[in-house]
């Protein structure tokens, strides 16, 4: 008998490792052999659908393009940004991208690591949506600074007086932080693909299709499959589950600095990073279930992609918009108690707008800050709260429709942080409004649109489930197990 | 492609791979062996192989970590700018810079180390054509490579069959 594999006489079967088993995913039932036919049908021929909804990403994104072009022509002042509010759609974009892109490290490192059974359907997705999450993340500070050919002047390098830059300054520490999680996300997405592309070499060439085992050669990287690869490529995967553990929790925190660090009251704040990081969790599981819960009845994943695997990410949402719900009540609380009037004026300002009226009603006009923040809590805080329900969570419908309601609280979470604190600084004189214009609106959209191309390219053309680990967490062929079953 | 020797065989089953393994190894002859998916069951089987990629990581991201702080110190040096009374330099804000490019430079060389590692193994435990022409490892089959000299083969080839291979291959020259 194998090594580990131990005939199990009250079971009467052979037991291997059960802590491996997947409970409630389709694929212990199947075979090795299955599961390569049944993620290959993924890859097949898209339907007219499939198409159309490309379409529809495209021209959004054709929007984007337009507008960002439009922008470059006329100047950075065709879009609302503006004295005294410098940052408004964009960097909440930027924010907003970054964040939804901290699940898929979550789900495909700290799960991994954790060893959480049910990231095996999800996790290829999510990393992958955590990989275009932060192209378009990335692509925000180069729309934001208006004249985007000049974006290497935050590479350090010295000019021509032997300047270089400034280290101290948060947007540098961003600067090494988003480029250091894009190119880790890209890589591990990478080395998790490389066994899957072996695959759909080989099963292309045992299928008779040249051309494809011709394209997927080389991106295979002469994968075999020997013990010899698997012991580098398995230590050298943990490595990286190690170093994206610690990186996805830096990342935000450090886009959090980049308000933190500052003195403009509402952003100067101690609880900033932790809030950033949990709210970025929050959204980024968001996007996941937005995404996936479509995705698994398309294709037909309810095996897969089970009940269960909803529920466990729909309970990490209860869980984050806790945190983000109790950091929304600290930052009222630390600005009532801080006795700062800066801190209560703006903490006023966010819910009820000016300060000359205590009522929304009358008079006063609701600003966009308002809308935002009411937007905020009820997306975050409220609308979450019917998942604490077994019934609700067990309802995609019903769950992808909060998990769309906490992307837009999100997004306006983001904006209610940026925008309100720079309407409303210290002196009263330097107050301004902030309305986004046609632009920023189109290059918003654009951003959406960039996104969800991209995801949808990535379904057809890349198994968007891992087949290596869907084997790994199947029952081995086990020749003795066979001879038990016949006999019974 | 270096000349091969051996025999290579296809399972079908795990527990017959690892069976066959154990019983090679006890010859002293250590084999290659091909999966689709990594099995626990065939490290233990091995023997429990390691890797030089955690060294790799290890050093490389000691290097990443070295040059996050001496970077932004010598360009402080080289052009002292003080800002706001903060010292020229500051090992806070430094440390953030520290360690990003530890994590950088320790997943960019870890990846790098175990493409080359692959890349010399594959060298070192070469695999017979056939094997690599076999279009099933990565779908459901398991193979065992055994290289050996001519006077082993036949030995060899009755483990794999004894242990219920569906294909077993000699290779000579």
């Amino acid at each position: 008998m194998g090594t580990t594999a131990e005939y199990n006489a009250s079971a009467g079967r052979v037991v291997i490792d059960e802590h491996r088993g997947h409970p409630g995913i389709k694929a212990t039932t199947l075979d090795y052999g299955q599961i390569n036919d049944e993620m290959l049908a993924m890859l097949d021929k898209p339907n007219p659908s499939y198409y159309l909804l490309l379409l529809g990403f495209l021209m959004a994104l054709g929007l984007g393009v337009l507008s960002f072009a439009v922008q470059v022509d006329v100047g950075i002042g065709f879009s609302g940004i503006s004295h005294p509010i410098a940052w408004g759609f964009y960097i909440t974009n930027f924010v907003f991208w970054i964040g939804i892109g901290h699940a898929g490290t979550l789900i495909s490192a700290v799960f991994y690591l954790t060893r959480a059974p049910w990231r095996t359907a999800i996790y290829r997705s999510a990393e992958a949506m955590t990989v275009f999450a932060v192209f378009t993340a990335g692509l925000f500070p180069l729309v934001h600074i208006g004249r985007p050919w000049l974006a290497f002047w935050l590479i350090p390098y010295p000019n021509e007086r032997m300047l270089w830059v400034n280290f101290k300054s948060p947007l540098l520490w961003d600067v090494f932080a988003v480029t250091t999680y894009m190119s880790v996300s890209i890589m591990f997405f990478l080395l998790g693909l490389i066994p899957d592309l072996a695959i759909l070499r080989d099963e292309a060439a045992r299928r008779g299709k040249k051309l494809k085992a011709l394209i997927y050669a080389p991106m295979a990287l002469a994968w075999r499959g020997t013990n010899h690869q698997w012991v580098h490529y398995m230590r050298g995967y943990l490595i990286f589950a190690a170093c994206a553990t610690p990186l996805v929790f830096s990342v935000h925190s450090i886009v959090s600095w980049d308000f933190a660090m500052s003195s403009v009251p509402g952003w100067h704040t101690t609880i900033f990073a932790p809030y950033f990081v949990a709210g970025a969790i929050f959204s980024g599981l968001s996007m996941v279930l937005t995404v996936l819960i479509p995705i698994r009845a398309v294709f037909g994943l309810q095996d897969y992609i089970t009940n269960h695997v909803i529920q466990s990410v729909a309970k990490m949402i209860i869980f984050t918009s806790i945190i983000v719900g109790y950091a929304y009540a600290t930052e009222f609380f630390i600005g009532y108690y801080s006795g700062s009037p800066f801190e209560r004026a703006i903490f006023y300002y966010r819910p009820f707008g000016e300060m000359q009226s205590w009522t929304l009603l009358g008079d006063n006009q609701i600003s966009f800050p308002q809308i935002a923040f009411w937007l905020m809590v009820f997306c975050n805080v409220i609308a979450p709260i019917p998942l604490w329900r077994w019934k609700i969570r067990n309802n995609p419908l019903a769950v992808w429709i909060i998990a769309a309601l906490v992307n837009v609280g999100m997004w306006f979470e983001r904006f209610n942080i940026i925008g309100s604190s720079l309407q409303h600084e210290y002196d009263p004189a330097s107050w301004g409004e902030y309305w986004p214009t046609i632009v920023e609106t189109g290059v918003t959209i654009g951003s959406f649109g960039f996104f969800f191309t991209l995801f949808t390219l990535f379904a057809k053309s890349l198994p968007p489930m891992a087949i290596m680990e869907l084997k790994e967490g199947a029952n081995p062929p086990l020749k003795h197990a066979e001879k038990k079953d016949t006999n019974e | 492609m270096s000349k091969f020797t051996g025999v290579w065989a296809i399972f079908e089953y795990l527990d017959e791979t690892t069976e066959t393994i154990e019983q090679i190894r006890k010859q002293g002859v250590q084999p290659t062996v091909i999966t689709p998916c990594p099995k626990h069951e065939i490290d233990h089987a091995l023997g429990e192989p390691t890797s030089l990629v955690p060294w790799i990581a290890l050093a490389f991201g000691a290097l990443g970590c070295f040059i996050g702080y001496s970077l932004p110190a010598w360009t402080a040096s080289d052009w002292v700018l003080p800002v706001s009374g903060k010292p020229i330099v500051a090992i806070p804000p430094f440390t953030i810079i520290g360690f990003e490019l530890t994590i950088l430079f320790t997943t960019i060389f870890t990846l790098l180390g175990l493409f080359l590692l692959g890349f010399i193994d594959s060298l070192r435990f070469p695999i017979p054509k056939g094997a690599k022409k076999y279009r099933r490892f990565q779908r459901d089959r398991f193979g065992v490579v055994v290289r050996c000299d001519e006077t082993k083969l036949e030995e060899f080839e009755s483990i794999m069959k004894k242990n219920g291979a569906e294909e077993v291959h000699v290779e000579k020259e």
